[in-house]
């Protein structure tokens, strides 16, 4: 039953294939090369995904984070982060993760009668005080203030 | 121009791309089945979601999803380690491994944009029998295998840029630089005839086993990496020749005499895989893991599409080869999940969630369930 040939090698490619080849070749390894720069002018300084700054998952920093929404009465109301989210994602929020707190304030908005929401996180590392607020009805979360820890 | 060419389009041993798919593929899908099924539990959970990208912006993936697209590229993925990997099916793991990532924050280990990146070269590997990459003789079949080199030069960017980011930050970066040398210069390996070159290649793998055993934080990831170290530079005819010991079976058992047309087989071959194809996701009922049951069946609906012609056309047994690793994937699968504490994982993490975010009703069943999982 067995065959003693051995199946050719693949094929060399030739002519135009190998032009499309080339080029595919040159965008994948240029993007490569590019994405990881693109931390540089990244926003957001604790956003390093795609860059290989770490190659194995980092644990979290130590932060904590509180969150408070206003209606429009004036009337503050405190809100539990671990009942409304996942513990992973009070992590990101409380690292100050940008596009997280933005989801995450939007998200607050979405609740009735609600003016503003905002969120203070504190970090025990040069990050140290910060306090996210969105006025509803806006896209983009405002830092308003900045504290060194150290 | 010409030296570029022959460095992207010159010749390796066909055994590298051959074990690297397999290993990888194969290694792939105990990592999803055993490490990612029990973080599926928080998906979905709050209703909270941000994705990596933004077209997935309003998408909130729920645990069922997540572990259907576990469950749909792990099988697929094992389903192509076992027999003759196929371009498309590739395709179709590469993509549900990039989506089960992607669609969510929550996963965001580093290495897995990397495993993408991997699965993305796998598209363009020679796809080889075992009879194509090891010969009868002992001279090693040789090839041009661009996806390969390109695998080998993506492994040595991701090591450069570690080695970059760390010189940035004053920490010692020789190591991971010595793993980026060394890939760029492994690949080289099989067409350049330089003693000096071949006797270096052999020493450089210490340089990513050390950097891998140094940083191992996540288990399995260094023992991919490691594995892909071994077999990019390991010596051609080490191999070649341990290839040649382990697909010795493979290759007495897949091969067959070449048969033109069709015959009288083809349409017990047809029935008999596609009996096959209905019946191998009807293993993944005893799983008892939300959204594995679907991820099972596109599994086989993926398969039909590599299939294609050679399903209906072919009167060879290449399809019962094909339905038989699908087969393969599901109960690797089952096994995987029964036998290790992945699933009791998923479920107390699952309780634990409800129970922090004050549903005790879910709370109370998913724990019973856990409890029932227990080892």
């Amino acid at each position: 039953m067995a065959s003693s040939q051995t199946e050719p090698p693949p094929p060399l490619p030739s002519g135009k294939s190998r032009h499309r080849t080339g080029l595919f070749i040159a965008a994948f390894v240029g993007l490569q090369f590019l994405i990881p720069l693109s931390y540089l002018v990244r926003e957001d300084a604790s956003d390093d995904r795609f860059t290989w700054r770490t190659v194995s998952s980092t644990e979290a920093e130590t932060c904590e984070a509180r969150a408070s929404i206003q209606r429009f009465d004036g009337t503050e109301e405190a809100l539990s982060l671990e009942t409304l989210l996942h513990e992973q994602w009070v992590d990101y929020v409380g690292e100050g993760r940008r596009s997280v707190v933005d989801a995450f304030l939007l998200r607050q908005c979405e609740r009735e009668d609600v003016q503003q929401a905002a969120l203070f996180t504190k970090c025990d590392d040069e990050r140290g005080e910060r306090e996210f607020s969105l006025r509803c009805g806006g896209e983009r979360a405002y830092e308003t203030t900045r504290t060194a820890a150290r | 121009m010409k030296q570029l060419g022959q460095y992207w389009f010159g010749e390796v041993a066909l055994a590298r791309p051959y074990f690297l798919v397999r290993f990888v593929l194969g290694l792939l899908a105990f990592d999803l089945w055993l490490n990612m099924i029990p973080e599926g539990a928080k998906y979905a959970a709050g209703a909270f979601n941000v994705a990596h990208f933004p077209m997935f912006e309003d998408f909130v993936p729920s645990s069922g999803f997540y572990l259907g697209v576990l469950a749909f590229t792990g099988v697929l993925a094992l389903s192509q380690a076992l027999y003759r990997p196929h371009p498309i099916a590739i395709t179709f793991v590469a993509a549900g491994y990039t989506l089960g990532w992607s669609c969510s924050l929550l996963d965001a280990a580093p290495h897995h944009y990397l495993i993408s990146l991997y699965l993305l070269c796998f598209i363009f590997f020679p796809m080889l029998s075992a009879r194509a990459a090891f010969s009868r003789s002992d001279q090693a079949p040789l090839g041009s295998a661009w996806a390969y080199v390109l695998f080998c030069v993506t492994t040595a960017i991701m090591y450069f840029y570690v080695a970059a980011w760390a010189a940035s930050e004053g920490r010692a970066y020789w190591l991971p630089m010595a793993c980026c040398v060394g890939f760029l210069v492994a690949s080289l390996q099989d067409r350049v005839s330089l003693p000096a070159l071949k006797v270096a290649v052999a020493p450089l793998v210490a340089a990513p086993i050390t950097f891998h055993v140094i940083e191992r934080s996540e288990t399995w990831f260094s023992a991919c990496m490691i594995g892909i170290a071994l077999i990019v530079f390991a010596p051609t005819q080490a191999i070649h020749g341990l290839g040649q010991i382990l697909t010795r079976p493979a290759r007495s058992l897949f091969e067959e005499q070449a048969v033109e047309g069709l015959d009288e087989r083809a349409s017990g071959v047809f029935y008999l895989s596609l009996l096959g194809l209905v019946a191998a996701p009807m293993l993944s009922m005893l799983v008892d893991l939300p959204g594995v049951k679907t991820g099972c069946t596109l599994t086989a609906i993926a398969m039909l599409f590599v299939m294609g012609r050679q399903l209906y056309l072919t009167p060879r047994f290449r399809p019962i080869w094909r339905v038989a690793s699908l087969f393969g994937g599901c109960l690797a699968l089952w096994l995987s999940v029964t036998a290790s504490t992945a699933r009791f994982e998923y479920y107390d993490n699952a309780a634990l969630d409800a129970e922090a975010r004050g549903d005790s009703e879910a709370a109370l069943e998913l724990r019973e369930k856990a409890e029932r999982y227990a080892r």
